[in-house]
């Protein structure tokens, strides 16, 4: 049996790491709720957000957190980018052609994290020294609560965007009825190139923020999509509030997962939540079912 | 050009040229092994399994419309059940269970059949993008299971498959595993003609086009769809169960990885989706791509796959057997499933 102490720090690193799955997730549900899209390519944004910080970091020894803001930018271009040259022509064309598009790109992302920077994982992990703290039932490490404040501040800052900001009001509009919005008035082209933006703009973040706690190889795109797709599905494509609980649930039963079963079990667990919830409930937890039939 | 003239509503595949073609094809490919060396003997068989996969996975996602991105589970679980059947002691089972590597391979096949039959009635609630990362975090999970069951997979080393089907001096192991594959890919390639020609191709065309029409019509979806994935999965695994018997050692990280998928999906889409003759130029293509790229570009090579299929998925849908055909053919005819 696993000590009460070894359970309750589990649980509260959890749901630290949640808060990061909850971000990365934000930006997919937003793309798909959005642009009927799923970004196939969106863990491997991830992965070259998580560089970016890294490199900054290992370079010029700035922390990682303005790392994250530069790795930002750098994929808000790249999220207009894309849209504008390459998803503008099959966005609303049926399903294959944008998963192609996105599984493509993923390909060459990978393939240009492995060329340029190696195969070896690499970590910014010592990027944001501090001491942590104890809370009584468990400890908080340093680097584990800064980013998940961080976390929880853009989920928060994309929130607050999409309420009550024009732009993120006609981002809702267009989400609900394009035709509709498009009559009221709003450019819906340029409002999918900004939705791409802030869509792998997330995604970067959220990898620049993992890349403070984990070590990052071009690799891992794979298997961040599907994690933080695991948390769209749990909290429900186009609810930002679903978007965190299920990030929350996801890295608390991840943890749970490999105290129990064993590490190597850790992506199982969180691979067999997302199906189960696909198939019991695929309109998510929370919120209503973005499309995507 | 008038001898490639021809009526609207034939399509290239039912050309006798192209039948003849074929015939040739496969006698050009039979003396392989005794013409050619070892190395281009492998390579040409990898060939044939690349066109094992695309055409199995274009049978799924060109003509039924299903985007699968686990067709790796589909190939590495033929593989390792084929390979605990002729090494059955390298995995822990008991000698009992031995059979010849042809054997094996075809309960490697069947196995991938019935893996597909027991998740597919269930995988197949989800459609869309929902079914197509369903499948990638199926495959995901089953790669996982299989890499962290040492005693089963070997981990992350792996181990070496028993098998010698070298006959005397003149024939390798190598040059019998590849009749193997060219006969299977004969199988799977005429197999697949058969079931896209007849009345279950015109199911799966149908609920590829508008699935609630064709649902309103009586074809029923979840038939044609299961239909296509058993048939897909069976070619994939065998596939798999030749080529770890052609390299004799399998490794869960190599042999259930998505490389296989990414392989499949690139194959089909150079090639031509939902066109019958697409995966052979898509194979034939990807060979080229695979090992002359790295020469060119080094390391970029699957990024400029990448590239590739990006590029052809928005401006050539009906890819390299798309061009071919506008080329010898004026009018465009509407046998083959069309991408869009």
């Amino acid at each position: 049996m696993v000590a009460s102490d070894l359970l309750t720090q589990s649980v509260v690193n959890g749901l630290l790491l949640g808060g990061i799955y909850a971000l990365a997730a934000l930006g997919l549900s937003l793309v798909f709720g959005i642009m009927d899209i799923v970004n196939l390519a969106h863990g491997h944004m991830l992965m070259v957000g998580a560089y970016v910080a890294i490199l900054v970091f290992t370079a010029t020894g700035i922390t990682p957190l303005v790392g994250m803001l530069l790795a930002m930018a750098l994929m808000f271009g790249l999220g207009v980018l894309l849209q504008k040259v390459l998803l503008k022509h099959v966005v609303d064309e049926g399903l294959e052609q944008p998963i192609i598009v996105l599984f493509g790109l993923a390909l060459v992302l990978q393939n240009l994290g492995r060329v340029i920077l190696g195969g070896d994982a690499r970590t910014a992990d010592i990027g944001i020294p501090g001491n942590g703290f104890d809370i009584g039932i468990a400890f908080m490490s340093f680097p584990r609560t800064v980013t998940f404040v961080v976390a929880v501040l853009l989920i928060v800052a994309t929130w607050a965007f999409l309420q009550y900001t024009k732009t993120g009001q006609a981002i809702r509009a267009t989400a609900q009825n394009r035709t509709a919005a498009k009559y009221m008035g709003i450019d819906t082209d340029q409002i999918y190139v900004i939705t791409l933006g802030i869509g792998t703009a997330l995604a970067g973040a959220a990898g620049a923020l993992l890349s403070m706690l984990f070590p990052i190889d071009p690799y891992v795109g794979w298997s961040y999509l599907l994690k933080t797709f695991a948390v769209v599905v749990l909290g429900g494509v186009g609810s930002v509030v679903g978007t965190l609980v299920g990030g929350l649930v996801l890295g608390v039963s991840e943890n749970l997962g490999a105290l129990y079963l064993g590490g190597g079990y850790r992506n199982v667990v969180s691979l067999l939540i997302f199906l189960g919830v696909l198939l019991v409930k695929p309109e998510g937890l929370f919120g209503s079912s973005g499309g995507g039939e | 050009m008038s001898i490639f003239q021809r009526s609207p509503g034939e399509s290239l595949a039912e050309d006798r040229r192209v039948q003849a073609l074929g015939v040739v094809a496969v006698l050009a490919l039979a003396v392989v092994p005794f013409t050619t060396t070892d190395s281009l003997t492998g390579l040409i068989l990898t060939g044939l399994v690349f066109v094992m996969l695309g055409v199995s996975w274009n049978l799924l996602a060109g003509y039924a419309g299903q985007i699968s991105l686990g067709h790796a589970a589909f190939f590495g679980m033929g593989a390792f059940v084929s390979a605990w059947l002729t090494t059955p002691a390298a995995a822990g089972f008991p000698e009992s269970i031995q059979l010849p590597i042809l054997a094996a391979v075809v309960v490697g096949g069947v196995t991938a059949a019935l893996i597909s039959l027991v998740i597919g009635p269930i995988i197949f609630r989800l459609s869309g993008h929902y079914f197509a990362i369903g499948t990638l975090a199926l495959a995901a999970v089953i790669e996982l299971v299989m890499l962290d069951r040492r005693d089963l997979t070997g981990g992350a080393t792996g181990y070496y498959v028993s098998g010698d089907l070298s006959i005397g001096e003149a024939v390798s192991h190598g040059d019998t595993m590849f009749f193997l594959t060219l006969i299977a890919t004969i199988i799977t390639v005429a197999a697949t003609y058969v079931i896209v020609r007849g009345p279950a191709g015109l199911g799966m065309k149908a609920i590829h086009d508008d699935e609630d029409a064709a649902s309103s019509l009586g074809v029923n979806p979840l038939k044609y769809k299961m239909y296509a994935f058993v048939v897909s999965s069976f070619f994939a695994g065998i596939a798999g169960a030749l080529y770890g018997h052609y390299t004799l050692y399998i490794n869960a990280q190599s042999t259930l990885a998505v490389t296989w998928t990414i392989d499949s999906l690139v194959i089909v889409i150079l090639g031509g989706m939902g066109t019958f003759a697409g995966p052979f130029f898509g194979a034939a293509l990807f060979l080229l791509l695979d090992n002359g790229l790295s020469a060119i570009v080094g390391g970029f090579s699957s990024a400029v796959e990448g590239i590739l299929i990006i590029l052809f998925i928005i401006f050539l849908p009906t890819g390299l057997y798309g061009l071919i055909k506008d080329y010898l053919v004026e009018e465009t005819t509407d046998t083959d499933a069309a991408t869009e």
